[in-house]
């Protein structure tokens, strides 16, 4: 894994603009950013990071089925009481899964760590899928790659395959997001286009249009039912709506489906380390609550991890990240070494949420900036990578996305 | 064997994976006609189309009509689509069909050239009356000024329509409350990670 300096292609920001890329500059910072690109071996692709996001997915479903027969668990993760049988069922039904990233801490060399899964409404896909990938032809065409360079990259058709193994042709679907976010709207669309090559019918409404009718369906913004509907609205959300009550009884399958609520929420992360404690992809996490007083020394861990957080306790001595169980973009997560708080986000949105606390793994640095690798798993395999890579220890809203290429 | 795909759709031009519009793909010879008549004035054996083209096409529009039409569940909320006079019953569009369903008539259609027999593509596609006076494609994705003319079209036009044949069909509700959706995240103006 190496970062290289590569000449940009001269009209890049032409393109953008053409195609709708209009988040390629954002908050007058660039987002966008091909001065540089990582290269990485197959082996790497392969060994280090496709096979084991694809492999702690399936750790992810093992935890789900554990998960909805536990009430404290519930509990922990803050899922709402009332709505816990939804979560359950969507899971006993077989709702499908259409997509997730996992975000790694990789330096090239040792085993990826797992800093969170953004199971539920991960966005970066436009620009993962398409917008890099019409980036590494343009390259290749231009004589700036080498030929046969590539890119871990099947996400686009990944998706349309996955659309058209769980869907019916000929299925209409809906796809809502808040108005007015480029960014969501970008994933979204992605989304859609890889519906209709499908050979599905993709209709959008914006998320606050959506209606309830009075035999307890949901509509649309023509009035039109809604039998699956894709939104980039997280559970957590949905669940505290006005509507939250209406959801099981619509008859509407929610993609992501309800089960994702598990998977997104970072109280998945002590629940993986109890399963699976010591998976080399795998950082010690704990509930916060479960070992609060053990860090400060006033207390005893919680028995039925006592023995586990043992284990870990030196390793988060040294230094720890806190994590609301609800936060996105970063937001409230602080990082602590030997006791000092070393860096906290700005963002404090979450910081009534009950939290996790997870070891240290330093994300590497490449010219003073630190790469997250978002690997993207679509239906229940890894099939591609986003790279984000941020100034600042904690990926936040102001990253920037970075191109990658598989070297010959 | 790559690692990445081998096309990718790259425009988000704002609701064009929903509309259709914009999209950069191939362009394809099409031309629309308002009934198989008018096809076979304008045939020719060495034109875009030939009589056995109209034939055929005129042939795969009407199944897809019976197909993928779109369905109403009264007359009243079809003509309000399609404009008044513009829609029958099921029952007398097709075999089998319910006298309680609704779809508008068939008010010409498009024929791509070089379309047939590639997956999930339509080589003509059925065209309705919109309620503007306008025509549209049967998932409602496109609308055309006229039903009548040949032009340059991209291929994505000739994606076959989902259907609606023996479905719930996406019909009109009355909606009891709307907004309830979006409220926990108010304030906040984006909700991906």
């Amino acid at each position: 894994m190496q970062k290289i300096t590569l000449p940009e292609r001269p009209h890049w920001r032409d393109h953008a603009k053409e195609v709708g890329f209009t988040f390629a500059d954002m908050h007058g910072a660039p987002y966008w950013d091909e001065t540089s690109a990582y290269a990485f071996t197959l082996e790497q692709i392969e060994t280090d990071l496709e096979d084991p996001a694809t492999e702690l997915h399936d750790m992810c479903r093992q935890a789900v089925a554990e998960i909805v027969t536990s009430e404290r668990l519930m509990d922990r993760l803050a899922i709402p009481e009332a709505h816990r049988d939804l979560i359950a069922e969507s899971w006993r039904r077989g709702d499908p899964e259409i997509y997730g990233r996992f975000d790694f801490a990789y330096d090239g060399k040792a085993p990826a760590k797992l800093l969170e899964y953004n199971a539920d409404t991960p966005t970066s896909l436009y620009e993962s899928a398409a917008f890099q990938w019409q980036w590494l032809e343009d390259q290749l065409q231009a004589g700036v790659l080498a030929e046969g360079c590539d890119q871990f990259n099947g996400i686009h058709e990944a998706l349309v395959a996955r659309f058209g193994a769980v869907f019916e042709a000929g299925s209409d679907l809906h796809f809502t997001a808040i108005a007015d976010n480029p960014e969501d709207y970008g994933t979204v669309e992605a989304m859609g286009w890889a519906a209709r090559e499908a050979g599905l019918g993709a209709h959008y409404c914006n998320l606050d249009q959506i209606a309830l009718s009075e035999d307890g369906q949901f509509l649309d913004d023509q009035d039109r039912r809604i039998a699956v509907l894709f939104k980039l609205y997280p559970w957590e959300d949905l669940l505290r709506d006005p509507y939250a009550d209406h959801i099981a009884g619509s008859g509407c399958l929610f993609l992501e489906p309800a089960w994702k609520a598990l998977l997104s929420n970072k109280g998945l992360l002590p629940v993986l380390w109890q399963m699976f404690e010591g998976h080399p992809n795998l950082l010690p996490a704990f509930f916060e609550a479960d070992i609060a007083e053990a860090m400060t020394g006033q207390g005893a861990a919680a028995p039925d991890i006592a023995p586990a957080f043992g284990r870990a306790e030196a390793q988060l001595a040294a230094a720890h990240v806190r994590k609301p169980i609800l936060s996105r973009e970063g937001a409230s997560v602080s990082i602590h070494k030997s006791g000092q708080v070393i860096e906290e986000a700005k963002n404090t949105e979450y910081a009534e949420h009950p939290r996790i606390v997870q070891a240290y793994a330093p994300l590497p640095q490449f010219d003073g900036f630190r790469p997250v690798i978002g690997a993207w798993i679509v239906g229940q395999a890894c099939v591609g990578i986003g790279i984000r890579e941020d100034h600042s220890r904690i990926t936040q809203d102001l990253s920037r996305f970075k191109p990658h290429y598989i070297s010959v | 064997m790559t690692k990445r795909s081998n096309r990718v759709a790259i425009a988000i031009v704002g609701a064009a994976a929903f509309t259709l519009a914009g999209c950069r793909e191939e362009q394809v010879d099409a031309a629309a006609f308002p009934d198989l008549q008018s096809c076979l004035d304008q045939a020719s054996p060495s034109g875009m189309v030939t009589a056995q083209d109209c034939e055929t096409s005129f042939a795969q529009a009407e199944a897809l009509h019976v197909e993928a039409a779109p369905r109403y569940d009264s007359l009243a909320v079809c003509e309000e689509q399609h404009g008044e006079g513009a829609c029958g019953s099921e029952a007398a569009a097709t075999q089998g069909g319910s006298s309680g369903i609704f779809m508008p008539l068939l008010a010409g259609y498009l024929i791509g050239n070089a379309m047939s027999g590639r997956a999930g593509m339509a080589a003509a596609q059925p065209l309705y009356k919109t309620s503007d006076g306008r025509y549209t494609n049967a998932a409602r994705t496109s609308v055309f000024s006229n039903n009548r003319g040949a032009t340059k079209m991209s291929t994505s036009q000739f994606l076959r329509p989902a259907t609606t044949m023996g479905q719930t069909p996406m019909t009109r509700a009355t909606a009891a409350s709307r907004g309830g959706f979006g409220a926990s995240g108010a304030g906040r103006t984006g909700f991906g990670g």
